[in-house]
């Protein structure tokens, strides 16, 4: 400890408390969650609440879209309190419903949603996944958007198990050709007329995932003529039957090509690794990352795929249900393996009394480590079991130097305390400021967005890309920052963060004192990297891929 | 295996004697030679003889439990509880149906109970722990596994399972080598068991030193007694001998465990 205040002091950078003040309704984000639940325990009632925040008019401040419910059984949005819903951000400090002008109040019981350039127009599209019904909203520019999937060939229509329930989706370039694929994270076999009954007639209580039969994931490759080829089963991904919640990205074992990880319920976690050739082999269990450290599966429910100790290396965070603990895996960087770092981390007993939904490693006080912000609340019908509220507050836990995570939720400001059903988080700088905000849904209740106030002493920088032979938004390029001191940090760009939801695809640095960087190195997918050097802090740089 | 220590170390003999006392003792003795429905149906004709007799209700809610039927037990419980409110082994076996049914406030609150009547009992201290533990109130826990060990100890049984449960939170809690002596002492204590051999296992790769840990797990899967299932101990294996940089023995235990995991296996 110790070593860190003298390393803190001698960096000067600044440790400020890092702290949230709630201003959803201030902002005009009136958006309400809505599960339809009615006593009847039905399993996709506690699952929903994907987010996105996505810059879909390209003005430069990151908008909002929420996934919604529907009626059960008959899973329609019967009425516009189930619509998805998108947000206009005014670059103001305040937002607007534009989902009627754009078109995309959706159909179904949604839960994931998963933004990005898919057709490199330069305008960032929207899927959405949900129990019955996906959806490619195609965005034409002008703030409206064009349901385009069934040209697309996006409804994930299965031939053996038929429309699966997707919890989670992400956009990635699997095989590097530039264009964006999408993976689908489906949950179970499910179907209202056959919801099994659990509890007794006196305390009826939601079924455990193991009263539900499994299903694959799917992966749909781009054709670059805006349609998609279901490649699940030929790239090896179908073949592992599992219980998908959370999904992420990155290229764990430096090969150029990025893989995924899937957080599984109550079944051991997927990590799938890329081989680069169109196929993905599943090597979780060699890796070292599939179960807990005891051999146990955990709830998984959100992930994120991104280095907190500044090796270089993403590292993974996966949450789980109450008494699981969260999970903590450091990339060793060698021969594919992981190191179970949570108890080390200080993560793992804090977090053994939540039950964590949407995650994300985001640097919040700018100091130059990535904090860990957990969306947080139990299982609704469950406080008898556990004799708490299943309304939690969220979670913050600062990254002290890469080597332990300390939990500095109860100073995060009063709002931060209040406690909800929270589930869905998507992380992004709504106001332009250099802190990173974070927008969370709340089960059958209203959306909360905690603006980041944390004092501003600590200088940053983020790093929009904009690919050319790469993808649109250069979604899994790695870039580094290297520092006058010689610090290396490292992030990639991604949009698949946590549980359901997808946020901003730029890359965030916290720099602590450092006024400018000294290079900035973008490594492009498929190897290109291109350098700039003498940058200054506290701004977005644009970074185009040079041909 | 905790819910069999349970079920075997609570029991009474009864000592006086009545017609409902004497079909009691016949169910109990059934019991004890697992005919559960002899028990059962012995049980019924005490308590229809003497419907307030505690040993024949909490002999009524065990059998239950091991039937799954936990609205019966704790139905059973009550009606003992109300017959006799000292009665400790009811208020036991009211708290462990509750930590069972993981209702753990409940479950708190008739244990601490069962240990204001009794505190000598080891299996009240072992079990209100592990519901202290699940709520999060790890030093509490930790207190009462070290008593339920002392407790075990000064009657002569300490059971591997109560070591092993402080040996557990030793390393949740980064206490290695608290946990290591748990773990050492549960298979000294039960040579036969799998059980504090994976424990060890898992102790000797945190302290990264893998070819113990290999060790320890192999002879874990050797040994089929215990608790512990072959899926979890082949998941370490694969772990240690990937530390050891021996990957062909990693694969196969990671080929093992695959095998074991149906759910994952491509329909």
């Amino acid at each position: 400890m110790k070593a860190i205040l003298a390393a803190a002091l001698l960096l000067g950078v600044a440790q400020a408390q890092i702290r949230f003040e709630e201003i959803a309704r201030k902002a005009g984000l009136n958006f309400q969650l809505h599960n339809a639940a009615a006593g009847e325990f039905h399993q996709i009632e506690l699952m929903p609440g994907g987010v996105a925040a996505l810059d879909f008019d390209n003005d430069g401040c990151m908008d909002l879209y929420f996934t919604n419910g529907a009626s059960i059984p008959s899973l329609r949005k019967t009425g516009p309190e189930f619509y998805n819903r998108l947000y206009r951000n005014r670059c103001d400090g305040t937002f607007e419903d534009v989902t009627e002008k754009a078109g995309v109040g959706g159909e179904g019981y949604s839960m994931a949603v998963a933004a990005a350039d898919f057709d490199n127009d330069g305008r960032v599209d929207i899927f959405v996944g949900g129990v019955n019904r996906n959806i490619l909203y195609r965005n034409l520019g002008g703030g409206r958007f064009a349901d385009v999937t069934a040209k697309a060939g996006l409804a994930g229509i299965d031939p053996q198990h038929g429309k699966m329930w997707s919890i989670s989706a992400g956009w990635f370039d699997f095989d590097n050709d530039g264009w964006l694929d999408l993976f689908v994270s489906n949950y179970v076999a499910w179907d209202p007329g056959a919801e099994p009954r659990c509890g007794n007639a006196d305390a009826r209580f939601y079924c455990h995932p193991s009263a539900y039969q499994g299903v694959p994931n799917q992966l749909f490759r781009n054709n670059h003529d805006g349609t998609f080829t279901d490649v699940s089963r030929q790239s090896g991904v179908a073949a592992h039957i599992g219980k998908g919640m959370g999904v992420a990205f990155a290229d764990f074992d430096g090969d150029g090509f990025e893989d995924v990880f899937v957080a599984n319920d109550s079944v051991r976690s997927f990590l799938f690794r890329n081989r680069g050739n169109g196929t993905f082999q599943e090597v979780g269990v060699e890796a070292g990352v599939a179960l807990r450290e005891d051999g146990k599966p955990i709830a998984g429910m959100g992930v994120d795929f991104r280095d907190f100790d500044n090796d270089g290396r993403p590292d993974l965070v996966v949450s789980g249900m109450v008494n699981d603990g969260f999970l903590l895996f450091r990339n060793l960087g060698k021969r594919g393996l992981f190191e179970d770092f949570a108890q080390r981390s200080g993560l793992l007993l804090p977090t053994r009394p939540l039950t964590g939904w949407s995650l994300g490693f985001f640097d919040f006080d700018n100091d130059g480590w990535r904090d860990l912000f957990c969306a947080v609340s139990h299982f609704p019908s469950f406080e008898t079991y556990l004799g708490k509220a299943a309304a939690q507050p969220n979670r913050i836990f600062r990254n002290v130097a890469g080597e332990r995570f300390e939990d500095v939720s109860p100073a995060a400001g009063p709002g931060f305390q209040l406690a909800a059903l929270h589930h869905g988080a998507a992380f992004a700088d709504f106001d332009n400021d250099g802190r990173v905000d974070v927008v969370v849904t709340t089960l059958d209740g209203p959306v909360k967005l905690f603006r980041n106030v944390t004092a501003a002493a600590n200088h940053w920088l983020a790093v929009r890309l904009h690919g050319t032979r790469s993808n649109r938004q250069g979604l899994g390029a790695v870039v580094e920052v290297i520092l006058a001191d010689g610090r290396h940090l490292t992030g990639h760009a991604t949009t698949s963060v946590g549980y359901a939801s997808s946020s901003e695809p730029l890359v965030r640095f916290g720099l602590g004192a450092s006024r400018a960087v000294e290079r900035i190195v973008v490594h492009w997918p498929g190897g290109r990297s291109q350098e700039l050097t003498n940058v200054q802090a506290d701004r977005v740089v644009e970074i185009e891929e040079r041909t | 295996m905790i819910l069999a220590i349970a079920l075997v170390f609570g029991l009474f003999a009864a000592a006086q004697t009545s017609p409902g006392h004497d079909a009691y003792n016949r169910a109990d003795r059934m019991f004890r030679e697992h005919r559960y429905q002899d028990a059962m149906d012995g049980v019924d004709e005490a308590l229809r003889l003497e419907p307030n007799l505690v040993p024949a209700l909490t002999l009524r809610a065990k059998l239950a439990m091991a039937a799954n039927r936990y609205d019966v037990a704790k139905q059973s419980l009550e009606r003992a509880i109300a017959a006799d409110p000292k009665s400790w082994y009811a208020r036991f076996l009211y708290g462990f149906q509750f930590y069972q049914q993981n209702e753990m406030p409940a479950a708190i609150s008739a244990l601490e109970k069962a240990r204001e009547l009794n505190p000598r009992d080891p299996q009240a201290a072992l079990y209100l722990g592990l519901a202290y533990e699940a709520v999060g109130r790890t030093d509490d826990a930790l207190g009462l596994y070290r008593r339920a060990i002392e407790l075990e100890d000064a009657a002569g049984t300490v059971h591997v399972e109560t070591l092993l449960t402080a040996a557990r939170l030793y390393l949740l809690l980064g206490r290695i080598d608290d946990a290591a002596a748990s773990a050492e002492r549960a298979a000294k204590t039960d040579p036969a068991s799998r059980d504090p051999h994976f424990e060890l296992a898992r102790i000797w790769l945190k302290r990264a030193t893998p070819a113990k840990a290999i060790t320890e797990g192999e002879a874990a899967l050797r040994l089929q007694h215990g608790d512990t299932p072959d899926r979890q101990i082949h998941f370490l294996l694969v772990q240690a001998y990937r530390a050891a940089g021996e990957d062909a023995q990693a694969q196969q235990h990671a080929e093992a465990l695959r095998k074991l995991d149906g759910l994952n296996r491509p329909k």
